[in-house]
């Protein structure tokens, strides 16, 4: 009755008010995806039964945030982002970093490690230790870990085609130590879904990946219950061109298959369903959207988890979301607008309630980051945490009839979209059949031709530049003579160890890749072993391509 | 068919273990916009094969991307590859992350133009179609 009262005043405000609503709408303010916005929204869009939709922060649908007291109970993590050389440069600085009572940072991994390639492959030339640390067996990882207890360090890798065997390397090193494995605290990035479809650092064809994802949820949730075997990503979409309707429905798809793939054998929902955590953007572009983003995300998270896979802890059905900005919004042009992009998406994090913030900074369009940047990066988000006043209240923008009508809208786009991936079978057909590749591509066309036609506007890109010349670059360089030294390694390596060892342990995993999926031919035990025996991440990736095979990606646009 | 009746064919491929196909993408969509027939390798191809693939489909022009940093010495095989298969008339054209600096460089390999992240669809295309016309005349 009071909303039916309401749209009529509404729409006799309109017309009270028609020449400029009209010439305003005629702008063409829009979603992401071109779904149009109002110029006012009332509490008739909003629509929002608060109980049901709504509801309270801490308790189903999460939609107003995990915890009751929001950012007052914990701050988000303040992110910052490292790079490494070698691995004995990489034990160095984790070993400074935990005297100064720190955590080690992620550890990036060179692309041959990444593609399960030796040092000494052919394709692997010139590419050893560009993007981070070579790891080539478990000598490396006692190199990086030497003096360090893994029982006192959470060490998170992002590593996925080949996660595996790095988990393997964690677990013999972890019992080389005498440490209890209930204890060990870690983390993989492990999802190799979106390897296929935005990274590209794929091995295996898809049936066989996603196999050996399981092998390790099933294996940690069994023996590893303190270990986090899983980031599902949804950010790197964005960063290969999709809208965010496709970052978040491709997520949720490709975190839902890993669920139903674990749930087959008969693991516990709530036995991992915490240690999933949401690798996502926080972007200042179309701001309030990624607000909505985020609180319809939870929603959509916790009523999946248990309604659908039978969650009963509240634990498992919070979505824990880790934002990052977007490298592909920072430009070269008047590079100092970076921080103010950066700022807005923190700002945009923070009102979404999100547990990690990292923001790119200033400069990393140029190379390495400077250590000045690297500052202003953490320096900016300081100031959103002490001099603000942004984490006081829970959820400050809930209420808003724009931002509620915003999360329903978002909700429903999303939910028809993975609704449109389980017609086609489900995300491991989507990806095969080359469907998810094609709809980012499509959008990141979409957003091109708006920035090169002007119709989307990049402040010192397409409007308002100012030509100026472009500061000096800090590029990773190569170092053939780092090469050479893990090359040399490796080949030492071969030469030293148990030869026939590491041809049992090979052929193991071979017969039990052999097998049909399931837990009695779960992979991490053989892998295990030949970790164990000092088989080298080319050997191990070797042993399983023969049996997989390798992906071919469908080529088509 | 005459030469000038034939579609411009051009092998869009990634050298090397680079992931990032966004930009790449991008081009392929908008040559084929273009009329041009357009064959995109994947990801994770040797600078080998892509000149054999290039040879096999006799293509007027080779573009490749490359956002790892490894772009110097990938071009270069490539272009050594090109001229020891006596096929250096193919336009050879790099993209991806490439600093300024390295672009002299890459053009005295030969390559004959660099885009960088930065460049507009509608120039690649432009330039594709005019180098493609000249080598069909030469």
């Amino acid at each position: 009755m009071y909303l039916e009262q309401l749209k009529t005043a509404e729409e006799e405000w309109k017309e009270r008010h028609r020449e400029e609503i009209s010439q305003a709408e005629a702008m063409g303010a829009a979603c992401e995806d071109g779904t149009p916005l109002k110029v006012l929204y009332t509490p008739a869009d909003a629509g929002a039964d608060y109980y049901t939709r709504i509801g309270f922060p801490g308790e189903f649908p999460f939609t107003r945030g995990n915890d009751a007291a929001g950012y007052r109970k914990k701050l988000w993590t303040i992110s910052h982002y490292a790079g490494f050389g070698s691995p004995s440069e990489t034990n160095v600085l984790f070993r400074k970093m935990i005297d100064h009572g720190g955590v080690p940072p992620y550890m990036a991994l060179d692309l041959p490690t990444q593609l399960g390639l030796d040092p000494d492959h052919p394709m692997a030339r010139g590419e050893v230790g560009m993007t981070g640390t070579s790891i080539a067996s478990l000598r490396d990882w006692e190199t990086i870990f030497d003096g360090i207890k893994l029982e006192d360090t959470f060490v998170g890798t992002v590593i996925n085609a080949p996660a595996a065997v790095i988990l393997a390397m964690h677990v013999v090193l972890a019992e080389k130590q005498g440490a209890d494995l209930t204890k060990i605290r870690g983390n993989l990035q492990n999802d190799i879904l979106k390897e296929f479809t935005a990274r590209g650092n794929f091995i295996f064809p898809v049936g066989p990946s996603l196999r050996l994802v399981t092998d390790t949820l099933e294996y940690c949730a069994r023996h590893l219950p303190a270990y986090w075997p899983l980031n599902v990503c949804g950010g790197h979409f964005p960063e290969a061109g999709a809208n965010r309707v496709h970052e978040v429905a491709f997520a949720f798809a490709d975190a839902f298959t890993y669920i139903e793939d674990a749930l087959g054998r008969g693991v516990d929902i709530d036995g991992f369903g915490k240690g999933i955590f949401f690798l996502m953007k926080t972007n200042h572009t179309d701001l309030f959207e990624e607000v909505a983003k985020f609180r319809a995300m939870r929603k959509i998270w916790s009523s999946r988890l248990r309604d659908r896979y039978g969650a009963k802890d509240a634990e498992t059905m919070k979505c824990r979301i880790l934002g990052h900005s977007g490298g592909s919004l920072m430009t070269r042009e008047r590079p100092e607008l970076n921080i103010a992009r950066t700022t807005l998406a923190c700002l945009a994090g923070v009102l979404g309630g999100i547990q990690l913030i990292g923001l790119r900074t200033m400069d990393e369009v140029f190379g390495i980051p400077t250590e000045k940047a690297e500052l202003i990066a953490i320096g900016t988000q300081h100031v959103a945490a002490h001099e603000t006043g942004l984490p006081d209240v829970v959820d400050p923008l809930g209420g808003s009839f724009y931002i509620e009508a915003l999360t329903v809208e978002f909700e429903k786009k999303v939910l028809e979209e993975i609704e449109r991936i389980e017609r086609m079978g489900g995300m491991v057909k989507a990806i095969e059949s080359g469907y998810v590749r094609r709809a980012i591509a499509q959008d990141a066309y979409q957003t091109q031709m708006a920035l090169e036609t002007g119709r989307k506007i990049k402040v010192g890109v397409n409007k308002y530049r100012i030509e100026e010349n472009e500061p000096p670059r800090r590029p990773y360089q190569y170092k053939p003579e780092e090469e050479q030294r893990q090359i040399e390694a490796v080949r030492q390596l071969r030469r030293e160890r148990d030869h026939a060892a590491v041809e049992r342990a090979l052929e193991r995993i071979r017969a039990t890749a052999r097998r049909p999926a399931g837990t009695d031919a779960n992979l991490m035990p053989p892998i295990i072993e030949a970790v164990r025996a000092y088989a080298t991440v080319g050997e191990i990736c070797g042993a399983l391509r023969e049996v997989f095979g390798e992906y071919a990606e469908p080529t088509t646009f | 068919m005459s030469a000038q009746q034939r579609r411009i064919r051009v092998l869009m491929g990634k050298p090397g273990l680079c992931g990032h196909d966004r930009g790449i993408a991008l081009v392929v969509m908008a040559l084929r916009d273009a009329g041009m027939e357009v064959i995109y390798s994947g990801r994770h191809n040797s600078p080998e094969s892509l000149v054999e693939v290039a040879l096999q489909e006799d293509v007027d022009v080779l573009g490749v991307s490359i956002l790892s940093g490894g772009h110097l010495g990938l071009c270069e095989r490539i272009a050594r590859l090109l001229r020891e298969r006596n096929v250096d008339d193919i336009v050879f054209l790099a993209g991806g992350f490439i600093p300024p600096e390295d672009i002299p460089q890459l053009k005295a390999m030969g390559v004959r133009e660099v885009f960088r992240d930065d460049a507009r669809l509608e120039d690649i295309v432009r330039f594709v179609e005019k180098a493609a016309r000249e080598r069909v005349a030469a």
